[in-house]
């Protein structure tokens, strides 16, 4: 046997346990919830197809919520995402700068976001109940705070302060990539007399831009796949936080409509695959990478 | 946003100062800290941050009358230390903390032997269909959970795994897109000379793995580990799909059903759920603790991409 064929047959011995997870994990379930979305299944009877009328059915919005969890889900990401990039660019921004403790400060930044979701869900019903700590302290300044986690009005926002309380493990990222970037670019525009809003625009945000990007498109995917906050302080009973995931989640696991909730899955990929090339190519005008030829 | 200046020079300059690491203190006039004042916002960022978590831990030493006064107070008047006894012998948390540990440890397993294997073949080894394979596994990093759940939860429903952890454990026994492309780009960095040395000395390809990239590539793995850790300790929907069971609920899910227990009406024990949730978050945080210096440096080698 050739060294040739030994290596091959090394590299595809090595890869098998993964070569069967990509097939077993990904390739079959993803056809499989194609196939199944243009069915009619319940589960205990055999699927009935029935063509494209589980999509049709969704985007008429025909007795289903798939408007109003599209609608929750965009207003939840269009909050949460700009808000967490922003703040935490703001504070890997401070963070940065050469102050006493700073990796207390550090430290406390990332902590939040390093605590399990559900103890993150537990932790803030208590602190949003309607007669909580953030209620009183609302009410110190003359504020008649809401009911944050019932009243449907609210809860979205209640969500969001979650989300926005675990922006860590940006602000890391951030911070990291600050701390990548050459010192001689502020020295060469503070001698063109650049002020500090020039150097920011002109070489911080271009220089970190792959990190906004990154963090950009990951913010968008999570938030649109948010389920367990929502189902833990909802349990999907709240129709101003229902969502795209808990909404499949209902259709499939306590209706049993396994078609139908495939066809949401198909929808909802789609839709995550199309905002990322938008994002993408929306990118191509900002992001600046070092070392590129243009 | 604000497009780079095409002036920006593409690699740095040999005379120039390397990367600020922190270290230098050079002044650049006016400071981004002398136009804003930096303490104060900080301050009031990190109470944002750190308050709410002082506070579950207050409340989980309170004693069971006072957490039902109004209005609430940050401080308990009198620390129960007994809260955390008490979670153990008057509730399950117990029991769901075990069910956390024989899920976890399996997967940690599974995933670090799985993904160092992946990531070692796509590095090291040269075979037809090597390149196609490595974009696959990217591609599977672009496919949404919920884009499978489906059939998934179907087919391990046919196999009669519904109210076992199997359907939580085995899906990790495969490695992920994200560990191998760590590992992969990790292995990367290691010189081919010590493989060549190991290969004169007669290793095959097994044995260089187990005796050359293993042991230099423990930054790597360890960041997998955490990343699996984590992932599975508080992984909520797997185990609310899979397990019905009370008695194999893992903690997060285990503490969830604790505050859907208490009758409708009548306020749940928040200093038992509070010590419930710190239950769920101190191994979490010793994690990262613990795991900070591997994890900076098995992130970096994702900060050098070269596909």
């Amino acid at each position: 046997m050739s060294g040739r064929t030994r290596e091959t047959i090394a590299f595809y011995l090595f890869m098998l346990p993964w070569i069967v997870g990509i097939l077993a994990l990904y390739v079959v379930p993803l056809g499989a919830s194609v196939v199944l979305s243009f069915t009619n299944w319940d589960l205990f009877s055999s699927p009935q197809w029935v063509g494209l009328r589980n999509y049709s059915s969704l985007l008429a919005g025909e007795g289903s919520n798939f408007w109003l969890a599209l609608r929750n889900t965009a207003y939840y990401a269009a909050i949460l995402v700009p808000v967490n990039l922003a703040l935490s660019v703001a504070f890997a921004l401070l963070l940065n700068q050469p102050i006493v403790l700073r990796r207390w400060f550090r430290t406390a930044f990332y902590l939040p976001s390093t605590i399990p979701i559900v103890a993150v869900v537990m932790l803030w019903s208590w602190l949003l109940a309607p007669s909580g700590i953030v209620n009183s302290l609302l009410s110190v300044v003359g504020v008649d705070g809401p009911a944050w986690l019932v009243d449907p009005d609210r809860v979205k926002d209640g969500l969001i302060i979650m989300g926005v309380w675990q922006l860590g493990g940006g602000v890391v990222l951030f911070l990291a990539a600050l701390q990548g970037i050459p010192r001689y670019l502020y020295e060469a525009t503070m001698l063109d007399g650049a002020g500090a809003w020039r150097r920011f625009r002109s070489i911080t945000v271009p220089m970190l831009s792959p990190i906004i990007l990154f963090n950009l498109i990951n913010g968008i995917i999570g938030a649109l796949q948010v389920f367990t906050q929502v189902y833990v302080v909802t349990q999907g009973h709240n129709a101003g936080a229902l969502m795209m995931v808990p909404f499949l989640y209902e259709n499939a696991f306590e209706f049993n409509k396994m078609g139908y909730a495939s066809a949401i899955a198909v929808l909802l990929f789609l839709m995550i695959m199309a905002l990322t090339v938008v994002v993408l190519r929306w990118s191509r005008r900002w992001v600046y990478y070092e070392g590129e030829v243009s | 946003m604000a497009s780079p200046s095409k002036a920006l020079p593409a690699a740095r300059p040999p005379d120039m100062p390397g990367p600020a690491g922190g270290t230098s203190r050079r002044r650049l006039g006016p400071r981004l800290s002398q136009r804003i004042p930096v303490y104060p916002v900080l301050l009031f960022g990190t109470a944002l941050m750190v308050l709410p978590l002082l506070w579950m831990v207050s409340t989980s030493l309170a004693s069971t009358k006072y957490v039902t006064t109004f209005p609430p107070k940050l401080f308990p008047d009198t620390f129960e230390f007994a809260n955390y006894a008490r979670i153990f012998s008057d509730t399950d948390l117990g029991r769901y903390l075990f069910n956390s540990v024989v899920i976890v440890i399996p997967s940690m397993i599974g995933q670090v032997v799985a993904s160092s294997f992946a990531g070692y073949a796509l590095a090291r080894l040269r075979a037809p269909g090597r390149r196609i394979w490595f974009v696959v596994t990217l591609a599977t990093l672009m496919i949404p959970y919920e884009a499978t759940i489906v059939p998934t939860f179907v087919t391990f429903q046919y196999l009669g795994w519904i109210n076992t952890f199997w359907p939580l454990i085995v899906p990790q026994l495969f490695g992920s897109g994200y560990s191998i492309f760590l590992m992969r780009q990790f292995i990367m960095q290691i010189p081919t000379e010590y493989d060549e040395a190991a290969r004169l000395d007669g290793l095959g390809y097994f044995g260089i793995w187990r005796r050359i990239i293993v042991p230099l590539s423990v930054p790597a793995l360890a960041t997998v580990a955490i990343f699996t850790f984590t992932f599975q300790w508080g992984n909520f929907l797997g185990p609310l799909i899979y397990i019905n069971d009370p008695d194999k609920y893992p903690l997060a899910l285990g503490l969830y059903a604790m505050t859907q227990t208490s009758n409708v009406g009548q306020t749940p024990d928040w200093n038992l759920i509070m010590a419930g949730g710190m239950l769920l978050t101190i191994p979490m945080v010793m994690v990262y603790f613990f795991g900070q210096r591997f994890l900076y440096e098995g992130g970096n080698a994702l900060g050098q991409i070269r596909v």
